[in-house]
């Protein structure tokens, strides 16, 4: 895949009265026709890694590199609309490129439409709601056709149903223009669903980047699979059979034959099955139902398991998730190669 | 002459409108690029000169008068220029006054924009031109307010333009300096006629530029 943004050996250093924050970044690239999620909680420096490949921060030491003449179009995490109408906002800055009217024309017209809002082309753009501006900002971005967009929260302010619309639209328009997008979110559902890679920020440091299933189902250290949500992590010991020993009574197969000795065994919530008797994984004997609540789509249950807490996920509605209920004991099994096995003693895994 | 009649009113009127409306575009050709620069990211020395500024908007005009008439009195630094007791003494005078409302004003406005506005416009590679003019629209309720107080605080002066301009017949007599005079010499009719054709001004320029600042609201 084409390189259109490259960050290396980024190291950059601010300071305020009661804190100091440095974010270290050794190497991170944005390809073109694909969206890069950057997944961290709040104040891992997700924004200030934005900046930082916008070039409205400076490194103290490392670079940013593009091809000279892309583009690096930024949208913010507060929207902002300029003073006029819709239209105004999209074609301000084609106008300034000194483009012909008919193509700033169609241009601004093609983004207003792509992002639902060409009906609101006419309104003055501070009359719009957080939805419609952050669709403007998308709109305003996309119609420069840049070589690199970058995203800060672009689903803050969205309700679920404009989260996903917007979502598809910028999958969409990425396919179409062909635009590396990096988006910055804290919400792992939105860097799931949206991208094709996640990077993994924490505490400033860039911890993991790859492909989004290689991140989500293989972290490279515990706070990684925390927030990458592989709920289950247990302490155990490893044998050299790749059987993983929850206080040494009942155990977890893996597919990890690496040296003995002390793990977490991380399992995401949607790999642990119930045994229902058809044979799919190994059975890890039974867990007991402690707590279960529904969003109408996915059931998520809580169960104890050898003294553990484990989650799992069932389609609401359907089967065991139509009466299940406090105190049920249920058979548990999963696949091997599912399990996730990191070193309890180290950060990074086996 | 101390007789007001049509002519001589017409003529202290023009002038008084030539002073006025001269200050003020000088006082915003200068501060607004300063309040701009001022309203903008912050750098070392900044408070001082917000502090300074903020002084200036409380200064009494009588004292920017003393100033720029010592400035300008004929052994003053300034008196090779023999531009004391002159229209371009009382606009300079003028323009000390307004220059700090201004600057203090765009100061807000720039202040009150999303602090990211100027990095979102960078962004879009809009070229520094069209950056300028994009700023004016967006902090034009901010301008018009400055333009209204400003206009409003030059309008009325009367210490520094006397102390300036010497209230001259015919050279540098305007409506405020009229009026002090009629009232002096007990002429009240003649002063009444003048103030209330400095109320009408007021009040043409006022009402106008409230008219455009409405329908930028709306």
């Amino acid at each position: 895949m084409t390189v259109a943004l490259r960050a290396h050996g980024l190291e950059l250093r601010s300071y305020s009265s009661d804190s100091e924050f440095e974010l270290l970044v050794p190497d991170l690239t944005v390809h073109r026709e694909e969206v890069l999620a950057i997944l961290g909680p709040n104040g891992a420096g997700k924004s200030t890694l934005l900046r930082a490949l916008a070039g409205l921060e400076s490194p103290s030491v490392g670079h940013v590199q593009g091809k000279s003449d892309d583009r690096i179009t930024m949208v913010f995490q507060r929207p902002i609309a300029f003073a006029g109408s819709v239209l105004h906002n999209v074609s301000v800055a084609l106008r300034a490129q000194k483009l012909p009217r008919a193509i700033v024309e169609r241009r601004s017209r093609d983004a207003l439409d792509h992002f639902g809002i060409v009906d609101l082309a006419a309104r003055s753009a501070n009359r719009l709601s957080g939805g419609e501006l952050r669709r403007l900002a998308l709109a305003r971005a996309f119609a420069l056709e840049p070589a690199v967009l970058l995203l800060d929260e672009p689903f803050d302010d969205l309700d679920a149903r404009a989260q996903e619309n917007l979502s598809l639209d910028l999958r969409e328009a990425v396919a179409r223009t062909g635009t590396a997008v990096a988006v910055v979110t804290h919400d792992l559902q939105r860097a799931a669903l949206v991208s094709d890679r996640i990077a993994v920020l924490l505490d400033g440091a860039l911890r993991q980047v790859g492909p989004k299933s290689e991140v989500l189902n293989h972290p490279v250290d515990f706070e990684t699979a925390r927030l990458v949500g592989m709920t289950n992590l247990i302490s155990a010991e490893l044998d050299a059979q790749g059987a993983a020993w929850v206080l040494g009574e009942r155990s977890i197969p893996t597919t990890c034959r690496d040296v003995p000795g002390p793990v977490w065994v991380g399992l995401r919530p949607e790999h642990l099955k119930l045994d229902v008797g058809r044979g799919e994984g190994e059975s890890i004997g039974d867990g007991r139902v402690t707590a279960h609540s529904s969003d109408g789509v996915l059931t998520t249950l809580s169960l104890e398991w050898a003294g553990q807490k484990l989650r799992t996920h069932l389609v609401s509605g359907r089967g065991v998730a139509r009466e299940v209920s406090v105190g049920n004991r249920l058979a548990l099994s999963l696949r091997p190669e599912d399990v996730h096995v990191l070193r309890r003693d180290v950060d990074g895994g086996l | 002459m101390m007789e007001l009649d049509a002519q001589t009113l017409l003529s202290i009127s023009l002038r008084t409108l030539e002073v006025c409306l001269t200050s003020l575009c000088l006082a915003l050709a200068l501060g607004v690029p300063l309040g701009i620069w001022l309203g903008g990211r912050p750098f070392p020395g900044r408070r001082v000169l917000l502090g300074l500024v903020n002084s200036g908007m409380g200064a009494p005009p009588v004292v920017v008068g003393l100033l720029v008439a010592q400035l300008f009195y004929r052994s003053g630094p300034l008196g090779h220029l023999e531009l004391w007791y002159s229209v371009q003494a009382m606009i300079v005078a003028q323009v000390l006054i307004a220059l700090p409302l201004v600057v203090a004003l765009v100061v807000a406005a720039v202040a009150s924009l999303d602090p990211d506005w100027q990095l979102q416009v960078r962004t879009l590679g809009i070229p520094r031109i069209w950056r300028t003019w994009l700023l004016l629209r967006e902090i034009r309720l901010g301008l018009l307010a400055a333009v209204i107080a400003s206009l409003g605080g030059i309008l009325s002066e009367v210490g520094a333009v006397m102390q300036t301009g010497g209230n001259l017949e015919g050279e540098t007599r305007v409506l405020t300096t009229s009026i002090l005079m009629y009232t002096q010499m007990g002429r009240f009719e003649s002063a009444y006629a003048l103030a209330a054709v400095l109320l009408g001004l007021m009040l043409v320029l006022a009402g106008l530029l409230t008219w455009v600042q409405y329908g930028e609201r709306r």
